[in-house]
């Protein structure tokens, strides 16, 4: 793990998406979910889940400029099919804690519709959102 | 008269070379690919050597962690539903592409097709259902399938290339490339395509290394230099290695119109099983003798016309034995006596990728000019009397080549290449 990075290895079930975001994000983004976890701040939350979604792009070429436009969708404008969506959804599950079933993905379409989707999840009475929980 | 089809390109993942120029110096100057190794960080493991792949981290189960060398580039999509093998294979593509003078663009016109071999990969198996079995079946890898499973090479390269002719994959064991080598060759005589890329690839880990030496068969030598020795008394099993050859197959028309440069054609091939036993071969070699006969019927070759056999003995005792005496029954009874080598002293054995691979070294012979030595052979076995053991490489031109294979139940695959020039 570099040694800028803020994230440590976990036992825990977010340890596979803790040591992809320690080894392979930039230092800002895991400084970002640090800043988070200590004071749930929803900013904090928002630059990471940006990062998350630039990095699972399945086709580089199609990277937009940064930040993105909320407005972007992440089939038509970012080349996301549905196996990305999947894998970014696993990440985001694993990486906040939350829960997301197939209805309420299929309902995101935009850059804007997850990052509001996310604040959502981690606002609501059940979702885990504590970084470091197991 | 049926098509004949070309060699046209290969590309080289091996223990003894990442490329071709380095593969032919290691074959001519018999400089082995094996090194120490220490699997699962017991180091009271029998098993000390292993055919390792150079210039490549690929312990991770995750793509993101994988070191290999710059000049390859692929991107996510690709990358996130491969295996480490499956990288090993698509790297051994781009080499073949390039040195068959094609661009990826032309796999895509119907007439391409894709066979490939490998026994997935065992690794990442474990870790997907390790994972699910850790969440109780709640979540698991989208792509852990896809990467996993026998079958991850035809899935991945046939979906990176756009290959829409003949794609699936096959799987014997140790023949599987050998298998999947003559089915292309069937498939472009029977005219269906005019292109075919054979692709076997394996892993060289604890999960597909370590499951051989619970049945014995592998070498408990310590030293790389010596460990693996087929054909000589001393052997005692086969050292495991891995990595990914690829060699694309053309109809001489469609070769020819491209101006492509050949190595060899692959003139016949055959197969027949020993009906005998799950993981032991038959004690005469009677599967393997029956199919270099088919093989020679098949090329229109008699035994006399073979100048070399690329034998696949991979250093276990029984099974180096069973071959010497299908040899000896094929051609010594015929009174034929081609120079006989196993190049697995130099490379270990890697299992299901080791009969194209080994195809592809007896064209590079065909195409260079020389006959591959028999590494670590000091005292041929007595079921070898008779045979013309070679075991220092040789600067003679054979014109005309054998390729042995053999895998589990008893499956035995050759093939024939010879000499040809457009």
């Amino acid at each position: 793990m570099p040694s800028h990075s803020p994230v440590e290895t976990t036992h825990s079930s977010q340890g596979g998406a803790l040591n992809t975001l320690g080894r392979h994000f930039p230092a800002e983004v895991c400084e970002a979910y640090a800043r988070f976890c200590a004071s749930r701040e929803s900013a904090d939350a928002d630059l990471v889940v940006i990062a998350i979604v630039l990095d699972h792009i399945p086709d580089k070429s199609l990277r937009p400029v940064v930040p993105p436009a909320d407005s972007l969708a992440l089939a038509a404008d970012l080349g996301f099919d549905s196996v990305a969506i999947t894998e970014m959804v696993f990440f985001l599950e694993d990486l906040f804690q939350i829960r997301i079933t197939n209805d309420q993905i299929l309902r995101v379409r935009t850059i804007g519709d997850l990052r509001a989707f996310v604040r959502q999840k981690l606002a609501g009475p059940s979702s885990a959102g504590s970084a470091g929980r197991a | 008269m049926t098509r004949r089809a070309l060699v046209t390109g290969l590309g080289f993942i091996t223990s003894i070379g990442n490329d071709r120029a380095s593969v032919v110096q290691s074959l001519r100057a018999l400089r082995p690919g094996l090194e120490r190794v220490e699997f699962l960080g017991n180091p009271s493991l029998p098993v000390k050597v292993a055919g390792t792949v150079k210039e490549f981290s690929v312990d991770s189960a995750s793509w993101r962690d994988w070191r290999y060398p710059p000049r390859y580039q692929f991107p996510r999509e690709t990358l996130r539903s491969l295996a480490p093998h499956g990288l090993y294979a698509l790297c051994a593509a781009e080499q073949a592409l390039a040195d068959a003078g094609l661009a990826a663009a032309a796999l895509a016109d119907g007439a391409t097709g894709l066979y490939c071999a490998s026994a997935g990969s065992a690794f990442l198996l474990h870790h997907h259902l390790a994972q699910m079995h850790a969440v109780r079946g709640e979540r698991g890898n989208p792509m852990g399938v896809v990467a996993s499973i026998a079958g991850t090479l035809n899935f991945n390269l046939a979906a990176h290339y756009g290959i829409r002719g003949a794609v699936g994959g096959f799987a014997a064991a140790c023949a599987s490339s050998s298998h999947a080598l003559g089915c292309a060759l069937d498939d472009i005589r029977l005219g269906r395509q005019t292109r075919m890329l054979v692709v076997g690839a394996e892993e060289v880990n604890a999960e597909t290394v370590l499951p051989f030496a619970a049945m014995r068969a592998l070498s408990t030598h310590a030293d790389p230099a010596c460990a693996s020795r087929p054909f000589d008394q001393q052997r005692d099993g086969f050292v495991a290695s891995g990595g990914a050859v690829c060699l694309i197959l053309e109809e001489e028309e469609t070769a020819r119109r491209r101006g492509a440069t050949v190595y060899a054609e692959l003139a016949g091939w055959g197969q027949a099983a020993d009906g005998h036993n799950v993981a032991v071969s038959h004690p005469e070699g009677a599967g393997l003798a029956e199919a270099m006969r088919r093989t020679l019927a098949d090329a229109g070759v008699t035994p006399a016309g073979i100048d070399y056999v690329n034998a696949h003995a991979t250093s276990t005792p029984a099974g180096d034995r069973s071959e010497a005496l299908a040899l000896r029954s094929v051609f010594t009874a015929a009174g034929a006596r081609p120079h006989v080598s196993s190049t697995k002293g130099l490379t270990g054995h890697p299992l299901s990728m080791s009969g194209v691979m080994e195809a592809a070294f007896c064209a590079l012979a065909l195409r260079e000019g020389f006959i591959p030595g028999n590494a670590n052979l000091v005292t041929p076995d007595e079921a070898c009397d008779g045979l013309n053991m070679t075991r220092a490489t040789l600067d003679l031109a054979p014109a005309t080549i054998m390729n042995n294979s053999s895998g589990f139940g008893g499956s035995n695959v050759c093939h024939v290449l010879r000499q040809f020039s457009i």
